[in-house]
């Protein structure tokens, strides 16, 4: 009863204080992308287990979604979960542990797609964190980057608006190991198409980069 | 000789015009001339330069008045601006000193008096120890005295040589009986003995008593030295505090009075004690921060500053603030003006009711410090998790691993080693509840010396001021004497330039005077001016006349159009 009259109480002040522009948040929303193509699909429980590590690191108030790309992603078929963390760690504690879970149990059930609509499931995670009030917003991208696109789906020319949104390439499987530059080629490829969408890229070559990149730790 | 004459006049004439000749081909004599013999200004030297400085010299004796005038209005006007600022501010900072040497006094005075009041106080309570504390020693007293009396008229009353003689009498008829010497002897010593025996059967009770009472009258003796020495130290430390007082009252010397009372030194100590507090209320902030997010969330910044954190600091303010209240309602410190006219009673319950707040607080902060335990906890759990649902593989290829990943990985959860614990707490945790009890309190006691350093504060940041502003007033003083004296050498320059037609105007004008006046007047004039200067001495630039003397009679009367001027500037 006492800890609700306080939280009640924090609400209305931190109201109050909003109105003065004194309150900011510090609150990330992540949006987790896995590529379920033939080429991939394998890589998908490795890539869920470094989302996992990401979640474990998320701050309690921080925003959780994952979809995966298909033929067709840009679909609210293919999310696969959207959850907010409480803002109290104990809570918070509780759902990173429910996340670990589902998403666990998406790895163990993944079923590979025929093409690989890069764009679609870019533009599917760019609408839902443009709905988020977080400042901080992640697209987090597992796949190897090579688009194959169907002709029901052709979302090769759909140009894609970014603005505000780091996007993150991690765990990219070198498809090809015979020729290293067109790996390379592909990821400037990929970088110039972000950020003349306006948003901001990385690759992450290292499973542990990915934490400290989204949740800012050393 | 007229021919040869002829010649060189002609020749002369004939040099002249190819000379100008020369000059008009060239087209610029003046450019030539400057060129065969340098220029200054433009202007060639030799006469054309003479008559150039001639005419400027003519032209600032002309322009005398005015440009003295110039020079007065900016220089002399500027420094007697200064000279105003300069006695304004010290005027000023000795008022600033003068008024904190009267408050340093006067709460030197207070500071006296309290302890007057304290000494008194202490002197009354002692006064009616002393009323029942001396009852019984006076009637012992009295009692003992009584009974030496008593016993000392007894011994008085006792005749030796008559109760001597009596034995000797009384054995006398059975010394007669008696036949030998041997026997004689006896009886006398005999009867003497019983008598001196009977004589002296009284005065043994009383060489008693006084043997008795003897020690008993020491230590009573004892006693009323002890007390009355005290009563003198009390006695003595309220007269001399009293004595003081009446000198800080009465005495004109403030500065001496304020100089003897100590700022700095109890400003320091306060000041230590309060960074030893200060460092609790961060050892306090780093206890309580991440337990304030359960209460609060997270997520969110209030001006920079995250929520739990800002909550925290909240937290600790609010801890102060009770301890603020608690010390004063307590009597300890004298913070907060609305106790000083509370009533007794009230200031009961404020402190009652601080206390409680602080023990809440206290009971709040032991309940935080378990919380903080639970959420560390909780989240080391989800980090075990989190660790075995990756996997060492995964954890193998990740540079540096998480905290204890893959040791949680592999160890399943029940191995973890057992802590030793305290009523079922880790003794950390223990440890945390200690002190997060105990903190609240401290954090009260740092209250303590708070008056001390915000009253000292003011004192000593007072005397800086005051300071200040006598420095500033040396400055201002300083550039004063810069420009009038920037201005009077000027104005030397400037006459020593035209001194020869200041000198031809001089004699010109004593000159007419002289034929206006009669001699003997004439012959007085040098003396007069000795003495006074004369009225045509006010337009003379070597007689500097300041625009404002300093000592003026009617000084104030006499600037008033100045003032007013340097409040338009």
């Amino acid at each position: 009863m006492i800890g609700r009259l306080a939280i009640a109480a924090c609400a209305l002040s931190l109201t109050a204080l909003s109105a003065c522009g004194l309150v900011t948040s510090t609150n990330r929303s992540v949006f987790f992308v896995f590529d379920v193509s033939g080429t991939y699909v394998k890589s998908v429980p490795d890539a869920t287990k470094i989302a996992n590590m990401t979640v474990a690191k998320l701050l309690p108030g921080d925003w959780v979604g994952a979809s995966q790309i298909s033929a067709c992603s840009f679909s609210e078929k293919e999310i696969i979960l959207q959850r907010q963390l409480p803002t109290t760690p104990s809570l918070a504690s509780q759902a990173q542990r429910e996340l670990f879970e589902e998403l666990k149990a998406y790895a163990e059930q993944v079923k590979p797609a025929k093409y690989t609509d890069i764009r679609g499931a870019l533009a599917q995670a760019s609408a839902e964190l443009k709905n988020r009030p977080e400042p901080e917003r992640f697209i987090v991208l597992f796949s190897d980057m090579v688009g194959d696109y169907s002709k029901a789906c052709d979302t090769s020319q759909f140009e894609l608006d970014l603005k505000g949104i780091h996007v993150i390439a991690a765990n990219v499987i070198k498809s090809d190991p015979g020729d290293p530059k067109k790996y390379f080629d592909l990821l400037a490829e990929w970088e110039a198409t972000v950020v003349a969408a306006g948003g901001k890229w990385s690759l992450v070559s290292s499973p542990d980069q990915l934490p400290s990149l989204v949740a800012g730790l050393q | 000789m007229g021919k040869g004459d002829g010649r060189g006049v002609l020749g002369a004439a004939e040099g002249i015009a190819v000379e100008q000749t020369l000059d008009q081909a060239t087209g610029s004599p003046s450019s030539a001339a400057a060129t065969d013999g340098g220029s200054f200004l433009g202007i060639p030297y030799g006469w054309p330069l003479a008559l150039a400085v001639v005419a400027l010299i003519i032209v600032m004796w002309i322009g005398r008045e005015p440009m003295h005038r110039i020079v007065r209005q900016t220089f002399f006007f500027l420094g007697y601006m200064f000279m105003r600022w300069g006695t304004a501010f010290l005027e000023h900072g000795r008022n600033a000193r003068a008024v904190t040497n009267e408050k340093i006094a006067s709460f030197r005075a207070d500071e006296l008096q309290d302890r007057m009041l304290h000494l008194e106080e202490k002197m009354g309570k002692r006064t009616e120890q002393l009323a029942r504390e001396t009852g019984p020693i006076l009637k012992k007293l009295d009692k003992a005295t009584h009974e030496l009396a008593t016993s000392a008229n007894a011994i008085s009353d006792i005749n030796l040589e008559d109760a001597a003689e009596r034995a000797f009498r009384a054995a006398l008829p059975s010394m007669e009986s008696a036949r030998g010497l041997t026997k004689v002897e006896k009886t006398i010593a005999q009867n003497t003995a019983r008598t001196m025996n009977e004589r002296l059967a009284p005065l043994r009770p009383a060489l008693i008593t006084i043997r008795n009472e003897s020690p008993r009258l020491k230590e009573v003796a004892e006693k009323l030295v002890k007390i009355e020495h005290e009563f003198n130290k009390n006695a003595s430390d309220v007269n001399k505090a009293f004595t003081e007082f009446e000198e800080i009252v009465r005495s004109e010397d403030r500065r001496k009075i304020a100089s003897r009372a100590s700022i700095v030194v109890p400003w320091l100590i306060a000041v230590l004690i309060t960074a030893i507090a200060l460092s609790g209320v961060a050892l306090n902030f780093f206890l309580i921060e991440r337990p304030m997010a359960e209460i609060v969330g997270e997520g969110a910044r209030i001006g920079g500053v995250g929520l739990p954190t800002f909550a925290a600091i909240i937290v600790i303010f609010l801890e102060f603030v009770t301890g603020v209240i608690l010390m004063d309602a307590a009597g300890f410190t004298r913070l907060i003006p609305a106790f000083h006219s509370m009533s007794a009673a009230g200031r009961r319950v404020m402190l009652v009711v601080s206390f409680c707040f602080l023990s809440l607080f206290s009971v709040m902060e032991m309940t935080l410090s378990i919380v903080r335990e639970q959420i560390i906890e909780q989240q080391r759990e989800t980090d075990r998790l989190a660790a075995q649902i990756i996997g060492p593989d995964l954890i193998a290829r990740t540079a540096p691993a998480p905290e204890g990943a893959a040791s949680a990985a592999e160890a399943p959860a029940s191995t973890a080693p057992q802590r030793a614990n305290v009523f079922g707490l880790e003794l950390s945790t223990f440890a945390q509840l200690i002190l997060a009890g105990v903190i609240p309190w401290l954090l009260a006691a740092a209250a303590l010396p708070l008056e001390t350093i915000i009253r000292n504060s003011v004192f000593i940041l007072s005397i800086f001021a005051s300071f200040a502003l006598i420095f500033l007033a040396f400055v201002c003083k300083t550039i004063s004497a810069v420009f009038k004296n920037v201005g009077v050498f000027l104005l030397a320059v400037y006459d020593f330039i035209i001194f020869l037609p200041l000198y031809i105007q001089r004699k010109v004008q004593a000159r007419g005077a002289g034929a206006d006046e009669p001699p003997t007047q004439r012959q007085k004039e040098p003396r007069q001016k000795g003495r006074k200067a004369p009225a045509s001495d006010e337009d003379d630039a070597f007689v500097l006349s300041d625009p404002a003397p300093e000592k003026a009679p009617n000084r104030d009367k006499q600037r008033q159009p100045e003032q007013k001027l340097e409040k338009a500037s």
